[in-house]
């Protein structure tokens, strides 16, 4: 509850309020610098909140690190490996450092690489592996101890596609296992491929929801209708326009643009209207919103504006 | 502190050191060298005898060897240096570990995983510290024994009786491991600043003037060190290491590390 982090006089994030359900993903999402590092390194006990105090597993950050410390698993932006040691070697250093016992350490690790498809290479040390398996690598050490909840840290970031599809397939898998994940990115597909929740970061939350509402509520009530034809141009935007709920009209190509304020309502009638007028209607939707739209509207950003505020 | 953790950070410290050609060719030669050295020197000046005003200047300070003939005094001057190089051993094998550990942990962003486990600082400074010092020590005193018994079989039994009296006991056994420890501080400190273990290390190589001066003075015959002389130095030393990992600790806390260490 308004966590805040500041570096000598500068905050790096402030008045953080949310709540993750067990067994659901959180997204966290903004610019470099925008504080998610800085975030996730609070919730982990790594660093001490300036303000405010947040509980991870009914353990609080600030009084109980080392409870919270036990119960979390991070894969921080880089994967941090031994290169020197084997895959094995990596897990098992983890598993000791986590007070698993011998017998505990050997059949997780054993899952963990098979789950991962390194389990072939698992006496081969690190440092030959590639990036993508260095980073599930680090995935499966952060999974070591059967922690309560996952932190990852850029997951996908500096991978190349192949390596980033093979890292977000294995965090897929552990979001179908019911696994409670926090996943800080600036990846917008990946967050909402991935994220029951998204949060948008900078300095501070910003706002929080579903990635489903949060595009719901940038679309502010578009319809679009393709045609196959445009001959009764006037005669559709006259139909239109007179339908009660509608609030404007207009063409953009092949397509009827229909503003209105809820468009759920007002689609049946439309579509009825119109095809007795005898337009030849292809496909219906509401207007597309990314996540990439509502992201811009949120940071208050236009796009190739290298980030500055609008 | 809890010593399994530290036995566990302990554990892979060495498996990494073996692993590091570079450092453990560190380790391994200086060893190698400085139990041959002092043979191959006694076997050239044990033939000859010293200059008439060093030799008085050396029973001056050693008056147990005037019943050494004029060759074996040669030859227990000669082989007296050698003691203090004896400590350069964990002098700076301790520093080459604690830099290309910590300076490592630091390039491969290794140290931000284990910190979000529940290990506290001083266990992972612990092991740390360990993995650093124990090679140096034990190469020194492994190194002394494999010598001392070589000295009895080269030098005969009144150049054994040099190499292991009180004063040679001292600077192995209590100074050395004194020196290691403000060996390892010097590292860790030395390494939280930088980013490169070379530049650590000739910073750090700051705690082995110290041991050159000593050198020095036995070279010149200005000063023989004896076991009380080497006791007092230990104290001293093991004093000052044990200031500056009070610092040491501070620059190893979980939150500098975390933003401070670039």
């Amino acid at each position: 509850m308004g966590l805040g982090r500041r570096f000598g006089a500068t905050w790096a994030v402030r008045g953080m309020d949310f709540e993750v359900p067990r067994g659901r993903v959180l997204g966290l999402l903004g610019p470099n610098g925008a504080g998610k590092t800085t975030t996730v390194r609070m919730l982990t006990a790594l660093i001490e909140p300036t303000e405010g105090t947040a509980t991870i597993d009914g353990f609080d950050v600030r009084t109980q690190p080392d409870e919270v410390r036990a119960r979390v698993g991070i894969l921080t932006e880089t994967p941090g490996l031994y290169d020197k040691l084997s895959a094995e070697a990596n897990l098992d250093f983890f598993g000791r450092l986590y007070g698993l016992d011998a017998a505990t350490r050997a059949d997780r690790i054993e899952h963990y690489l098979r789950l991962f498809s390194l389990w072939e290479r698992r006496r081969d040390v690190a440092g030959t592996f590639s990036k993508g398996m260095k980073q599930k690598l680090a995935i499966a050490r952060a999974l070591i101890h059967d922690p309560a909840v996952i932190f990852l840290d850029e997951p996908t970031a500096a991978l190349d596609p192949e390596a980033a599809y093979v890292v977000r397939e294995a965090i897929e898998g552990l979001r179908q296992a019911g696994r409670t994940i926090v996943l800080a990115t600036h990846n917008l597909d990946e967050a909402d491929r991935l994220c029951d929740q998204v949060a948008f970061v900078r300095g501070g939350l910003l706002r929080i929801d579903s990635p489903a509402r949060l595009r719901g509520s940038l679309a502010g009530g578009q319809v679009e209708i393709r045609l196959a034809e445009r001959a009764l141009d006037d005669g559709l935007l006259a139909i239109a326009t007179g339908i009660e709920g509608v609030g404007s009209a207009h063409f953009d190509g092949d397509r009827l643009v229909v503003e209105a304020a809820e468009p759920s309502r007002v689609t049946p009638s439309l579509v009825r209207a119109l095809a007795g007028a005898g337009a030849a209607i292809l496909e219906v939707r509401p207007a597309a919103t990314s996540l990439e739209s509502v992201y811009f509207e949120v940071m208050g950003v236009q796009p190739g504006a290298n980030g500055e505020a609008a | 502190m809890r010593r399994r953790i530290v036995a566990t950070i302990l554990r892979r410290e060495f498996s990494e050191t073996i692993r590091n050609r570079l450092l453990l060719a560190t380790i391994l030669i200086p060893p190698l060298l400085l139990t041959v050295a002092p043979l191959l020197l006694g076997s050239v000046i044990g033939a000859h005898s010293l200059p008439p005003d060093l030799a008085k200047a050396v029973l001056v300070q050693r008056p147990e060897w005037a019943s050494f003939s004029p060759a074996e005094l040669a030859g227990a001057f000669a082989v007296q240096q050698f003691l203090a190089f004896f400590l350069l051993m964990p002098a700076y094998i301790p520093l080459a570990i604690a830099t290309f550990s910590i300076i490592g942990e630091k390039q491969a962003r290794s140290l931000e995983p284990v910190l979000a486990a529940p290990i506290r600082t001083s266990e992972l400074l612990a092991g740390k510290a360990l993995a650093a010092l124990i090679p140096g020590v034990a190469a020194g005193w492994l190194t002394y024994v494999v010598f001392i018994l070589l000295a009895s079989v080269v030098y005969g039994p009144h150049l054994f009786v040099v190499v292991s009296d009180p004063s040679w006991l001292a600077g192995v056994f209590v100074l050395g491991p004194a020196v290691g420890l403000v060996s390892v501080v010097a590292g860790v400190i030395v390494s939280a600043r930088v980013n490169d273990p070379r530049v650590a290390q000739q910073i750090g190589g700051v705690v082995i003037v110290p041991i050159i001066a000593v050198t020095l003075l036995q070279a010149t015959g200005t000063i023989l060190v004896g076991a009380s002389g080497y006791l007092l130095l230990a104290v001293i030393v093991a004093a000052i290491g044990l200031a500056g990992l009070r610092l040491g600790v501070r620059l190893f806390e979980r939150e500098a590390i975390l933003t401070r260490w670039r």
